[in-house]
Order: C-alpha cells, then sequence, then structure tokens
C-alpha cells in the first residue's frame, strides 16, 4: 500500500498505479484529452499535469503517466498547474481553433483567445493519436497512424487512401476527444459505395 | 465456477462527471439490490482503471460472481479490456456485458436523475436476464491434425514454405514437376520481365528443397477439400493410374498463378514478329535478344484491361532493359498511353536514359494500328498521326485466371465469378479471422501481380498460418467462444445456412453435402448469427450468444416498458454505433427507446421480435447498418425478410404492420440515428400498446408459434440473400409472385399453430365453430386447416352425434 496526498488529501493507492488513477478513485477531477482508459497512457495532450511539491520546491508532471509513490505531495489545481494548462490550452487554441471541446475547456481556464498564430482556422484535430492507439490497441488492425513529422503531422491512412486494413468499426470516432475524426472517417474507410471493396488499384 | 450457480454482479461507473451527477446512481443501486436483480451491486468510480478493477475483481472473489454487468459506456471499445482483465478472476468471454449508462441514457436525455435512473435500471435487468440465461461452454480446443500443404503450383509456394520453414513447421509442398529448377524455366508463363530476380528465387527455392521439413509432393490437380481449419483432408487427382491420393493437413495455403493469354489478331499478333511478353521472354530464352528495332506496345487499355497496364509497364521496361545490356544493336521503344503515368523510380528514369530506351506516349482517343513494320499512332502533343517503325513488336499479355486454376479454386470452396480474379471483397470483422483470402491465398489468381508481390502473399498466408500452426503446437489454439455451432442430432442436412453464408465457415460433417449435418469451422465463423436465426430447426446456434439469451432480454425489457416505449436493437457496426457516437457528442434526443446492442442485426431471430411484442412491447425497432454495408453475411438483408414477415403475421392478427420496422444507420451520422429514432417513436405513440386482451395474447402467441414453425422458417430462409446475388431481394421478376405463395403459406401455419396451441391448453375435443370462434377466424378457413392436419395425422378427429370433433394427437 502506497500513501500519499493529493490536494492536502490523504490517499491510498497500489503499486501500478498513477497519479490520475489514483485521483480518479478518490473522485478527484483532472481534465484530460488523450487520455481514454481502453488504451494505454501516452502522455500526449500535457493537459492532465499536476504539480507536485517537495518542501520549497516543485515540479509540474503528467498525471496520467506518473507512477504513485509513497509521501508524494500532489496538487491538482494550484496556480503553477493552471497556469500552465492555459498555456497548453493556449497552443491548442491555436492548433485546433474549430474544435468545440477545446474552446469549452480553454473557456473554463479563462483563455479567451490565444497570442500564437493560427495556422487553420478549420482544425480541430490536436494530434493526441488517441484514435491510433485505439485503433491498434482496441481494435488491432492499425489502419491509422501518424503521418509526417513535426508542423506535417497528421493522422491519415498509408499514401492517403482508404485502407484495406480498416474493418470500419469507428472506433476512432468514438473515442476521439475533439470529434475530429468524424469528418475523417471516410478518408480511412472509403466512401460507402466502395466499402466493402476496397480493390487492389 | 458451476454453471448452475449463476450469480450477476451489477458495477455501476461513475465516470467522472459524465454519469454520476446525471443519473442517481445511488437510487439505481438501491432499487436493483431492492428488487433482487442481482447478486451484488456496486458503484465504482472508474471500473475501467487499475483501482476500479482491482476493486471489482475483489468484489467478483468475494461474492462468488460469474457474470458481470458492468453499466459505464460503449462495449464496442471497453468490452475488450474488461474480458482480458476479468478473464484473471475466471470470467470468460461472453459472461460479461456492458449497458451503456453514460451514452445511451445519461448523455442523451434531458430528465430529472431519478428518471434517468429508472431507464438504466431496465437496460441493466434486461443485461441481466440475458446473463442469467447463458450458458457458458466450456473452453475449446482446436485440434490440429497433421502438416501445412500448399497447393496449387504458384510460385508462391516456395515464400510461403520458406516462411513456414524458418519458423520449424513442417509443410507439404503440392507441385507440378519433380525439379525446381524446371519450375524457374518456365516462370515466365506467369511472371514475363521478372529475369532480375531469378537469382534470389533461386536461393529461396534451394532452400526449401533442401530442408528437412519440405515434403516435396508431385500430384495432379486438388480433387477433393473437405475438413475445417486443423483438420483437412485433401483429395488429388493422381496423373498416374494409381488411385487418388489422399493427404492430412492442418492448414491449406493455395498458391494460384493466373495465365498469360496471347492477345488476338486484333491486335495483329503472329507469334513471330507480332508477339506477346511471354513469347519475347521465351525468344530471349531459346534465341536470344533480336537485333533491330524492338517497340513494345503497352496495349492494355486497347485490351480493355488497364487496371493492370502498370505490370505490362514494368515487365516492358525489365525486358527492355536486358535486351539493351546484352545486344547493343537493340534499340528499344516504350509506346505507352498518355494518360497512364510511367510506373519509374527516378533512379529507373536515369538508367533508361544511359541505356537508350525511350518512352514514346500516345494520345489514346485514337487507336494504335499496327501495320508491317509500322505503327500508327496520335501524338497527344501535336496531335499529328505519326509512325513508329519496328522490326519486332512486342504486345501486352491478356491476363485471366486460366481453367486450372479455376478447378482448384472451385474445389475449395472459393467464390469463382466468371472473368473475375480470387480475391474477394469480403467485409472485415475480427482481424484475427482466418476465413479471409490472405491467409490461405496468395499469387497472380488472386489478383494480377508481379513475382515480388506474389511472393510477398505467399509469406503473408505462410506467417498467418504459422501463427495458428505455433499456438496449436502450444496447446493455445482454442476456439473463439462467440461462434455458430451445429447441435447435430437437430441438424438434418438442408444446407440453408451454408447457402446464406458468405464467411464460409459451415461445411458438411463429412462428404459433399445432402442430407448430413453440418459443423463450423470455428476459426472462420464471423459469429454474426444470421445463419442460426435462419436455421428452420433451431439446429444453429450462437454459442455464449444465443437466442434464448435475446430472447430473455427482451422479455425482461418489454415487461417493464411504460406506455410509449419501445425495443430497438443496434448492430455494433451501425445503429449501436452511432448511438454510442450520439452520447459522445452529447446530443439530445427523447428517452422512449430501449437499444440492445447485438454484434450484428441478423442474430435477432423473428422469434426475438415475436417475443418482445408478446411481453408487451408495442414495437420492435431494428437498426443495422446501411444497405450493402453488413459485416457479418448480409445480416441486415436477411432481416428484411424477417420483418417482412413478422409484418405479414401482424396484419393477419388485425395489428398496425409498422411496429415491426428495420432501419439503417450509419455509426458517423448520430443525426440521422436519432431522427430514426425518434420517428419511431412518433410511431409507437401513435399507435399506442397493443392492448393486452386475451384475443390479442392468443394471437401474439400464434405469431410466435408461426415464427418457430420449421416450414415458415424454411420458407423465409428460400427468400434470404444469397452472397452471390448483386441485390436484394433477388429477382425482382418473381419477387411479387413469391411474396402472394409467402402470404397463403403463412396464413396456412398461423392458423395451425393457434389451432394446436388452443387444442394444447383446452385438453379436450373440440368442434369447428368452438375453435373458429377461439381464435377469431372464419370457419372455412379453419376447416380447410383442420383437414389438411387430420390427414397428416397432426390431430385426430372423433364423431359424436354426427358432429365432428377434433382432439390433439400425443
Amino acid at each position: 500500500m502506497i500513501e500519499f496526498k493529493i490536494n492536502d488529501q490523504p490517499v491510498e493507492a497500489q503499486a501500478g498505479w498513477t497519479v490520475l488513477d489514483t485521483a480518479r478513485q478518490y473522485g478527484i477531477h483532472i481534465p484530460t484529452l488523450c487520455h481514454h482508459e481502453a488504451v494505454e497512457p501516452s502522455g500526449n495532450c500535457r493537459l492532465c499535469v499536476v504539480e507536485l511539491r517537495d518542501g520549497d520546491w516543485s515540479k509540474v508532471v503528467i498525471s496520467c503517466m506518473y507512477p504513485v509513490q509513497d509521501g508524494l505531495q500532489v496538487y491538482t489545481d494550484s496556480d503553477r498547474v493552471k497556469n500552465v494548462r492555459r498555456w497548453i490550452l493556449e497552443m491548442l487554441l491555436s492548433e485546433c481553433p474549430a474544435s468545440s471541446e477545446i474552446q469549452r475547456l480553454a473557456q473554463e481556464y479563462g483563455v479567451e483567445q490565444t497570442r500564437f498564430a493560427i495556422h487553420d482556422p478549420e482544425e480541430d484535430c490536436i494530434l493526441c493519436g488517441l484514435c491510433v492507439r485505439t485503433c491498434k490497441e482496441v481494435v488491432g488492425v492499425s489502419a491509422i497512424s501518424m503521418v509526417g513529422r513535426g508542423v506535417h503531422k497528421v493522422i491519415g491512412t498509408p499514401y492517403m487512401m482508404p485502407s484495406d486494413a480498416c474493418v470500419a468499426c469507428g472506433s476512432c470516432v468514438t473515442v476521439c476527444p475533439t470529434g475530429a475524426m468524424r469528418r475523417r472517417l471516410d478518408l480511412v474507410r472509403g466512401e460507402p459505395k466502395t466499402r466493402m471493396a476496397h480493390s487492389a488499384v | 465456477m458451476s454453471d448452475q450457480n449463476k450469480r450477476v454482479g451489477v458495477f455501476l461507473c461513475e465516470c467522472g462527471r459524465r454519469i454520476a451527477p446525471l443519473l442517481d446512481l445511488a437510487g439505481l443501486r438501491q432499487k436493483l439490490q431492492d428488487q433482487d436483480a442481482a447478486a451484488t451491486v456496486a458503484i465504482e468510480p472508474f471500473p475501467c482503471l487499475p483501482p476500479g478493477m482491482a476493486s471489482m475483481k475483489k468484489i467478483i472473489q468475494d461474492n462468488d460472481i460469474n457474470r458481470v454487468v458492468v453499466a459505464g459506456c460503449e462495449a464496442r471499445i471497453m468490452l475488450k479490456k474488461l474480458e482480458r482483465e476479468l478473464a484473471e478472476v475466471g470470467l470468460e468471454q461472453g459472461q460479461i456485458d456492458m449497458v451503456n449508462l453514460r451514452d445511451h441514457v445519461a448523455q442523451v436525455h434531458d430528465l430529472a436523475p431519478e428518471e434517468m435512473a429508472a431507464k438504466g435500471y431496465k437496460l441493466i435487468k434486461a443485461a441481466v436476464a440475458g446473463l442469467e440465461a447463458l450458458e457458458s461452454t466450456p473452453k475449446e480446443l482446436v485440434e490440429w491434425n497433421g502438416p501445412v500443404v500448399i497447393l496449387g503450383g504458384g510460385i508462391a509456394t516456395y515464400a510461403a514454405a520458406q516462411e513456414l520453414v524458418r519458423r520449424e513447421i513442417d509443410c507439404i509442398i503440392a507441385v507440378v514437376t519433380d525439379d525446381w529448377e524446371d519450375e524457374i524455366r518456365m516462370l515466365h508463363e506467369h511472371y514475363p520481365g521478372e529475369r532480375h530476380y531469378y537469382d534470389r528465387l533461386e536461393n529461396i527455392m534451394r532452400e526449401v528443397d533442401q530442408s528437412p521439413y519440405v515434403r516435396r509432393i508431385t500430384v495432379g490437380n486438388l480433387s477433393k477439400l473437405i475438413g475445417r481449419t486443423g483438420n483437412y483432408q485433401l483429395t488429388f487427382e493422381d496423373m498416374g493410374s494409381e488411385l487418388p491420393r489422399v493427404y492430412q493437413a492442418g492448414a491449406v495455403i493455395a498458391c494460384l498463378d493466373g495465365q498469360m493469354l496471347n492477345q488476338g489478331t486484333d491486335f495483329g499478333h503472329d507469334g513471330v514478329n507480332v508477339i506477346c511478353h511471354t513469347e519475347a521472354e521465351e525468344m530471349i530464352w531459346t534465341r536470344g535478344v533480336p537485333e533491330g528495332k524492338v517497340l513494345f506496345w503497352l496495349n492494355d487499355y486497347e485490351a480493355n484491361q488497364s487496371e493492370f497496364v502498370h505490370l505490362s509497364a514494368r515487365a516492358a521496361w525489365a525486358m527492355g532493359r536486358y535486351m539493351r545490356d546484352h545486344s547493343p544493336n537493340t534499340q528499344v521503344t516504350i509506346m505507352y498511353n498518355s494518360k497512364m503515368p510511367i510506373p519509374l523510380s527516378a533512379g529507373e528514369r536515369k538508367l533508361g536514359r544511359q541505356l537508350g530506351i525511350t518512352w514514346v506516349p500516345y494520345d489514346g482517343a485514337l487507336r494504335p494500328t499496327v501495320q508491317q513494320g509500322y505503327l500508327t499512332y496520335c501524338d497527344p502533343e501535336s496531335h499529328i498521326e505519326q509512325e513508329m517503325p519496328w522490326d519486332k513488336l512486342i504486345l501486352s499479355p491478356r491476363r485471366s485466371l486460366g481453367q486450372e486454376v479455376t478447378k482448384v479454386a472451385q474445389v475449395m470452396g472459393l467464390d469463382v465469378r466468371e472473368g473475375e480474379f480470387l480475391e474477394q471483397k469480403h467485409a472485415k470483422v475480427r482481424p484475427e479471422m482466418q476465413g479471409r483470402e490472405e491467409t490461405f491465398l496468395a499469387g497472380s489468381a488472386r489478383y494480377p501481380c508481379d513475382l515480388h508481390e506474389a511472393l510477398r502473399q505467399g509469406r503473408r498466408a505462410a506467417a498467418k498460418t504459422a501463427e495458428l500452426v505455433l499456438k496449436a503446437k502450444a496447446g493455445e489454439l482454442y476456439a473463439p467462444r462467440m461462434v455458430c455451432v451445429v447441435d447435430t442430432s437437430k441438424c438434418i442436412g438442408c444446407g440453408l445456412c451454408k447457402e446464406i453464408c458468405d464467411c464460409g465457415g459451415i461445411e458438411p460433417v463429412e462428404g459433399h453435402g445432402g442430407g448430413i449435418p453440418r459443423h463450423v469451422d470455428p476459426l472462420v465463423c464471423t459469429g454474426g448469427g444470421t445463419c442460426a436465426a435462419a436455421c428452420p430447426y433451431h439446429a444453429l446456434t450462437l454459442q455464449n450468444n444465443t437466442l434464448a439469451q435475446r430472447e430473455a432480454r427482451v422479455a425482461a425489457l418489454a415487461r417493464d416498458l411504460a406506455p410509449g416505449e419501445a425495443i430497438a436493437f443496434g448492430c455494433a457496426w451501425g445503429g449501436l454505433a452511432a448511438a454510442d457516437n450520439a452520447g459522445v457528442k452529447g446530443l439530445k434526443y427523447s428517452p422512449g427507446t430501449y437499444m440492445l446492442g447485438v454484434s450484428c442485426i441478423g442474430q435477432i431471430d423473428p422469434s426475438v421480435m415475436a417475443r418482445a411484442l408478446l411481453e408487451g412491447s408495442p414495437g420492435v425497432l431494428l437498426i443495422g447498418c446501411p444497405p450493402e454495408e453488413c459485416h457479418h453475411s448480409y445480416g441486415v438483408d436477411h432481416t428484411w425478410s424477417r420483418v417482412n414477415m413478422i409484418r405479414k403475421l401482424l396484419e393477419f392478427s388485425g395489428m398496425d404492420r409498422r411496429r415491426v420496422a428495420l432501419a439503417h444507420s450509419d455509426l458517423n451520422q448520430p443525426e440521422e440515428y436519432i431522427k430514426t429514432v425518434e420517428s419511431f417513436e412518433r410511431l409507437m405513440a401513435e399507435l399506442g400498446p397493443i392492448e393486452q386482451t386475451p384475443e390479442n395474447l392468443e394471437k401474439l402467441q400464434g405469431i410466435y408459434a408461426t415464427v418457430n414453425n420449421p416450414r415458415v422458417r424454411w420458407v423465409i430462409g428460400a427468400t434470404m440473400r444469397r452472397p452471390w446475388e448483386d441485390v436484394y431481394p433477388g429477382n425482382q421478376r418473381n419477387a411479387l409472385a413469391f411474396d402472394q405463395d409467402l402470404l397463403g403459406i403463412l396464413m396456412e401455419e398461423f392458423v395451425r399453430e393457434r389451432v394446436t396451441r388452443i387444442l394444447q391448453t383446452e385438453k379436450r375435443p373440440m368442434k369447428l365453430p368452438e375453435l373458429a370462434g377461439a381464435i377469431k377466424e372464419e370457419p372455412e378457413l379453419v376447416r380447410e386447416s383442420l383437414h389438411e392436419m387430420v390427414s397428416e395425422g397432426v390431430i385426430g378427429r372423433l364423431h359424436k352425434d354426427g358432429v365432428a370433433y377434433y382432439v390433439l394427437r400425443t
């Protein structure tokens, strides 16, 4: 049994749990985007950051992958954490301004607008890769993946053509935190008429 | 854990803020406990995370729970994880069910928390009833008997064998010649222009030839293949006068190469100076590279095979390159349709320029004309008709399946269609499913390809097969739990199931068919269950997900429904997924529809629909995939036939036909799904409940009995769409006549079933007017049925005082 504190509240956890697991068990809310219970955490969106304090010293870590330890002092909603989240949301807001989920979260944290350049006002994907992990871990087909590097990174299929591996189950749409997968689904599974007949063109 | 003692545990999920404050979970738990609905009920903040999982496992062990309902989110996403985790405490697939409280209740309705809980309660009770009806089957090992047999004689044989050899798996390769070097010599007949690959291919062939794991047999074509994965029996035609040769095999891989035919005289083909790729290869082999002007014309567009032009272009390029390398006096020109891209890499283009191979485009609008020594073509730039001189004109081949390959494919039970290659466009369900052609089919007969691709397919098929073999060797190859099984004591061998099944998992126990019971290959079955719902004798069941379970679910739900509420079934690929996505999007809609999930709408036996009406549901809505998109053997088309039947029976009973309806839903269109549901709800409100009068109940009982009547099920089975039919409902020419016949048969059986039931309950001899009165039908109609039943010996007739009395025979 591992004992530590979240927001000064004593909590008990077991080895192998993460800070986020423990917080959720105790009903302590930590916002997340790329976290889904059905797949392994990947720490992509950074929204679940929490502050770990040790005397005068403190650090900010992502709770979804941080393993529990005895004596941790976790703060889920401290000023420092809120500040980091505002930064993250401001950046997300510039990356995918069209997502209503991001807008809602930004508003919750008092982020009205972003100081960063908006490249595509229609963009709604935060590139958290949850759809990719679900396709691989839950469905088991890996029809979609991250394509490209850096600023060119997108979610897609090989050659951006409807994928033969796709089983058209729609799991990616269901798990997507921003609803971005919805308009991308047809690019993955193909048009209705050819969906069942991907030919080897 | 004994099956007799069915103990269901219900776990209610708070899901952060997404269920708990919106839905009164404490009240729901209280109600479930008060009603004694389950052995234990617990609320977990997140059952899906490690802390919740640990607590759930503890409760399951402490309370001896052997069935679990998790009421939280989408089964489509979360069920696999739960199954994986809860396997540690002895729960198997099928023993865990999920109710989507979040996306089907809490997130989508504007209701008070208590009302939300009331809806959740009914859904959970239905799930519990389904699990209580589950007869869980023990784990079944797949028997593995024999080596892997690679047949068909295609070149991919060697790539497949190499892959198996490297994994130390025994295999038999059935080939045409004794010597593998002969095969290389003949290879250009199937894969022209691949000479550069032969060294590597020889290495593969040598490795296979020298391996102790490979047994090489020289036999004729496959003449018979029976059995199922793990246990096949193959019979080959013998080329000599000996008896047919029979082999036992665990798995079969077919490596089949397509045929290259020469072009006809319409392209000027004469076999001497105007030749095709295969002949050109032959010429290089035997007589060396020709000197002078060699012209390749990629005439695939003109030969109506433009989809394979890249293959011809690659072959022409490879042959041209070889010619230039070996004969400086040969000029190579390749003429291509200006519509097509040249399939060369930058390096190859550079090499081509160095070698002086010219690529000349022509305008495809004008068909090039072959003349002696010249090819007339239209230049796409200048639109001037030009003439290209040649000494040898080499045409693209015509690609086809070939007769022998067709025969083998037919024996293997593949769907062979005129003018098509063997690759099938099956809907995909489980990625690990074995019935897919990439596991057992490789080579250019599957779809024209180059040698490299054929070998790759062979390796892939072998790798997938090897996974199975290694599992079987380790004693870990279990049959999936939710697949169809046949009760051979009930099966009469009518073959209806095999006819309508597209996954190809159903085979006769022995021989080719006839009145022999069928069995199912569990590694091929997709678990859709439309075959089980079609079986006239209920001999076919979807194990661990049975008809009895679905009936129990609808019965439990229908009994609890309030006025204005109705039952809906949604398939995991259509309706259910759309409902999930509506919840994820946070769309709101009216709460009167209770969604029950199934993996395919085709699982819904008409008996389930009848049961729902009988138990008090005002209607049943079945929401499947969009037309032509069913993932399981046309389940949605088969459901159309079933719904149609129930509607006819409803009309006979004086009830509204619209009470049972089939709908289609795309998972990515939750808004459309909501329109479907709300429209059905409005209809239900308009029609109101079916009054529970004894008369109506008698009729509903009659409907229930009729849809389980073997004759009716047989006739309905006959209308169902076969995999080879292009559209539903097959040939419209006879549809109306058939429908009228069906109406007659349904009426007949409807009356007979009801008369039987009345005689059963009354347990006394009854007169015609009494019987007709009891079921409120015309005496004439009843008389006819009675006469027939008497002559068939189902009921007996006695006479008392000159009046006929009818009595049930026992």
